[in-house]
């Protein structure tokens, strides 16, 4: 399974991930469209996205959350109603959601954000399915 | 004596919240508990000692079909 | 599939939703079984959406035009008027797919309306209409079909091989749909055989379930909607809309909606499973908590508790439930209480040995077909569900109705051989079933006497059978020709009236203030309780009006509630009732204040009220309540809780010592018919209503409803 791994202590909290991100999925620079989010709580990294834990797999009422061959949970945007209840139930509050996309929105581990950042504080890791 | 919803209960030394609730039947898991005016929360019922004399009120939320 | 032969089809330009509203209703006639059909779009008015808002408001508006003083709910000018409301059909909050049926009701000859879950309601307002009205009578049975997308409506006869409900709805998912995908795009209005000779008849709402792959049920149950569909020969409306995107309402403010519902999505996740425990168990969860405070209905409702109960308890029923499936009934519900129990085999009946998935047991199935006749084995009760829903009949009518019938027959009233055979005992698990599946077909006399429901049952009883209707009277739970649902009201002055001072009977949508009553004591004075059985039945209507579900309301509460607000107020979930005013801003785009939320509410309560004046009904001698209802009728009732009851005569300033119990008994009813009327007094008064229960001139103009036609009712009575 792959999924995106930051490491907090390398983290600046510059924004350019999310500068890189929300610039490649929604053509806009605008943190609020990013699927990973750094905020600075008390002058530390609080940052949250995706680590493809599947956790928002069952309370879809569409099964529009689904993994692929990577192990990647990806929002099948057809089935999708954007009623948000995975936004409330992912466990590391990593599902976000803006009224100018037709869903929320999440993390794929795609690597743009890797190759963005200066410090090395993110990569994409290859975890091996347990059982 | 102490008073549950306006109704009189005897007291006992080291009485808690959730023995009121229990001696009540009070069993409902919606119930706000209030004892003197100062709110507990449901976590706190076994812990939380109720004085002689205090005034208890134990707001069962509606719910209901 | 039998052949589907189409009878008319007319095309239409679905109208864009906007704020909430579509701003039309559709109205289909099926003639006077002479294949007649029109089809017709109406546009609503600012006037209808300022006075009505929406829903069950629509509905009744629709309703007054179709029908006359002297219609019968078996005329062809008899409808059922289907609607959500503005806010009907978003996605991001919980529980916001509800839809009202209105119509005239054959168990209490005026208006009824009935709330259900399901896809129908957003769908077809995403398919352009804000209402749906069918009337007339086709001469065989036909489905009506509306294509939200191609704008299409479409008639077609249709003889199925069965007509009960999970036959039909799964027979119309799949004939209506071009893959598996495709089958949540649809959702059936269906009803039963049963149907066809009960005025018990339910409708059963359907959506699709991608995971269990399987048609589920929600039922419009109450009233005999069902009845009125199968008198007119429709076996379905369907109603069909593709690609869901969740913005259908065009509201006027999506951000805020979603920040709203999130939010709430968040607090269910959080709390839920220390609160009401719908994720798992459904309302099923009150089952044990009604008997601890003797509000369990028990034989009847003769008592409050059995030591049986942790049969039926929340743990018996988790096991059941399949956990961890998505199970709202509309998108976005995380509130998720349609609990299902799969891979159940059924056990008697036509449908013996097939493995099915079973819609509940809510609550009130639970202790309907359950603790209301003497039985505390969950598997029965699964059983009875299941053929109830598939049958359409409202297990709620269904088991108040069999517990009167048993007690009828444990009083000797009724004997075996008026019962062509069947002892029906409290408890008497097998005849009782055999007794509803002979309910289907209605030949036998016996079965087709029950399912006229317990005013019906009292009068025939007592002319066919030689009955003692006094005493059936006194034990008979049913108020304005409902029977009453599941709970004690026995012990709560004010619950007393939430039951009996409603508009369309005892069903507990009005009002549920037990617990505010008889355990937090909030309501002291008759002041009091005609306060919060003015403002809760108005409070709730709102529902009805704007397409929402009271669940999210307050059977879940923000973690702070009761540290933020005191009493009454953190009884209301003020923050949660603020959510509801931001959401229907959110949507419509117009301010919405609590003070207005009731006005709107209001304005259709006291419509509705006068609608039933209209049909001669709607005054005070209508509000009928049974002894039983009130407090012990007969010794055994007393003595399970006698000293209790000596409080309670005491507390009457009547001395219980060396009174026989039949006397007491009479003492404290006769007490409480007293209290009775006093709470009437002034429920009546504080709604604004004359003595006789009629809405008053000046309520009517304060409200501006003061319609010529509303006058016209009214004014005999002022």
């Amino acid at each position: 399974m792959k999924f995106l791994k930051p490491l907090l202590d390398k983290c600046v909290m510059c924004g350019a991930c999310m500068s890189a991100c929300s610039k490649a999925w929604a053509k806009k620079d605008d943190p609020e469209m990013s699927r990973i989010s750094v905020k600075n709580v008390t002058g530390l990294p609080d940052i949250r996205v995706c680590d493809q834990c599947g956790g928002c797999i069952a309370v879809c009422p569409t099964m529009a959350l689904q993994r692929d061959k990577n192990g990647v949970v990806q929002i099948d945007r057809q089935k999708c109603t954007s009623c948000l209840i995975c936004v409330g139930f992912c466990p590391s509050a990593s599902m976000f959601f803006h009224a100018d996309t037709d869903s929320p929105f999440k993390c794929v581990a795609c690597g743009i954000c890797v190759k963005a950042c200066p410090e090395g504080a993110l990569s994409v890791v290859e975890q091996k399915k347990e059982g | 004596m102490i008073t549950v919803n306006g109704r009189e209960i005897e007291w006992r030394q080291g009485m808690t919240i959730q023995n009121v609730l229990d001696e009540c039947g009070y069993t409902y898991r919606m119930i706000a508990v209030w004892v003197d005016g100062t709110p507990y929360r449901r976590e706190h019922f076994a812990a939380t000692v109720v004085p002689d004399g205090s005034e208890v009120q134990a707001l069962h939320m509606i719910s209901g079909g | 599939m039998e052949q589907m032969k189409l009878l008319a089809e007319w095309k239409y330009t679905p109208a864009k939703v906007h704020r909430g509203y579509a701003r039309q209703y559709l109205s289909v006639d099926l003639g006077k079984k002479d294949g007649v059909f029109t089809c017709e779009t109406h546009p609503v008015s600012d006037e209808m959406i300022e006075k009505f808002t929406g829903g069950r408001g629509f509905g009744l508006r629709i309703l007054w035009d179709k029908v006359t003083p002297s219609s019968k709910w078996n005329d062809a000018e008899n409808a059922i008027i289907i609607s959500g409301g503005p806010v009907c059909g978003i996605t991001q909050y919980p529980g916001t797919g509800k839809t009202y049926s209105v119509f005239l009701s054959p168990l209490t000859d005026q208006t009824y309306n009935s709330n259900a879950g399901g896809y129908f309601g957003p769908f077809l307002k995403a398919s352009g209409f804000d209402a749906f009205s069918v009337s007339g009578k086709a001469e065989r049975d036909v489905v009506i079909y509306i294509d939200g997308d191609e704008g299409a409506v479409r008639v077609y006869e249709w003889a199925p091989e069965n007509r009960n409900s999970y036959f039909v709805t799964e027979a119309l998912h799949d004939h209506f749909s071009e893959n598996e995908d495709d089958k949540r795009n649809i959702s059936v209005v269906s009803s039963g055989e049963a149907a066809e000779h009960s005025w018990w008849g339910a409708m059963n709402f359907s959506f699709y379930d991608p995971r269990r792959r399987v048609a589920r049920l929600k039922q419009a149950g109450r009233g005999g909607g069902g009845t009125v569909l199968r008198d007119k020969k429709i076996i379905a409306l369907v109603v069909k809309k593709r690609d869901f995107s969740g913005k259908e309402n065009d509201p006027a403010d999506l951000a805020s909606l979603q920040k709203i519902g999130a939010k709430l999505h968040l607090e269910i996740r959080q709390n839920d499973d220390t609160q009401s425990l719908m994720r798992k168990v459904g309302t099923a969860h009150l089952n044990l908590v009604m008997n601890d405070y003797d509000l369990l209905p028990v034989n009847n409702f003769k008592f409050g508790r059995s030591e049986d109960i942790h049969n039926i308890d929340p743990d018996a029923y988790e096991k059941l439930f399949t956990q961890g499936y998505a199970d709202g009934c509309w998108y976005g519900c995380s509130m998720a209480c349609a609990k299902a129990v799969d891979g159940y085999e059924i056990a008697t009946g036509p449908d013996k040995g097939k493995k099915v998935t079973v819609d509940g047991p809510e609550y009130e199935t639970a202790a309907s077909l359950g603790s209301n006749v003497g039985i505390f084995d969950p598997l029965w009760t699964i059983e009875t569900n299941y053929y109830a829903d598939h049958y359409a009949l409202d297990t709620i009518s269904l088991g108040t109705g069999l517990a009167f019938v048993c007690e009828c027959y444990e009083l000797g009233l009724i004997n075996k051989e008026h019962t062509n055979g069947l002892e029906l005992k409290f408890g008497a698990k097998d005849d009782l079933l055999e007794l509803i599946h002979r309910m289907m077909d209605g030949k036998d006399e016996f079965a087709a006497a029950v399912g006229k429901g317990i005013r019906k049952m009292k009068e025939i009883f007592s002319e066919k059978y030689g009955a003692d209707r006094s005493v059936m009277e006194r034990i008979g739970m049913e108020g304005q020709g409902l029977e009453v649902s599941q709970y004690r009201c026995q012990e709560s002055v004010a619950q007393w009236g939430g039951y009996f001072l409603t508009l369309k009977g005892p069903q507990h949508d009005e009002a549920w203030v037990i617990f505010m009553d008889m355990v937090n004591k909030q309501l002291p004075t008759f002041e009091d309780k005609a306060e919060a059985l003015f403002y809760f039945p108005n409070f709730r209507l709102w529902f009805s009006l704007a397409g929402i579900c009271k669940l999210p309301w307050n059977d879940v509460e923000p973690s702070d509630n009761r540290i933020r607000y005191r009493g009454i107020e953190a009884a209301k979930v003020p923050e949660h009732v603020q959510n509801y005013l931001d959401i229907y801003t959110a949507v419509t785009g117009k301010p919405l204040s609590k003070e207005e939320m009731i006005l709107q509410s209001e304005r259709v309560y006291n419509y509705e009220r006068v609608f039933n004046l209209r049909m001669g009904k709607g005054t005070r001698e209508w509000h009928n309540i049974p002894d039983r209802a009130l407090g012990p009728v007969f010794p055994d009732e007393w003595n399970v809780r006698a000293d209790y009851f000596d409080g309670r005569l005491r507390e009457a300033g009547i001395a219980p010592e060396g009174l026989p119990v039949e006397e007491k008994i009479v003492k404290l009813l006769e007490y409480r018919r007293k209290e009775w009327e006093k709470l009437v007094d002034a429920v009546y008064k504080r709604r604004g209503w004359n003595a006789n229960g009629v809405p008053t001139l000046e309520t009517l103009k304060r409200l501006g409803i003061d319609f010529p036609e509303v006058v016209e009712v009214v004014k005999p009575h002022q």
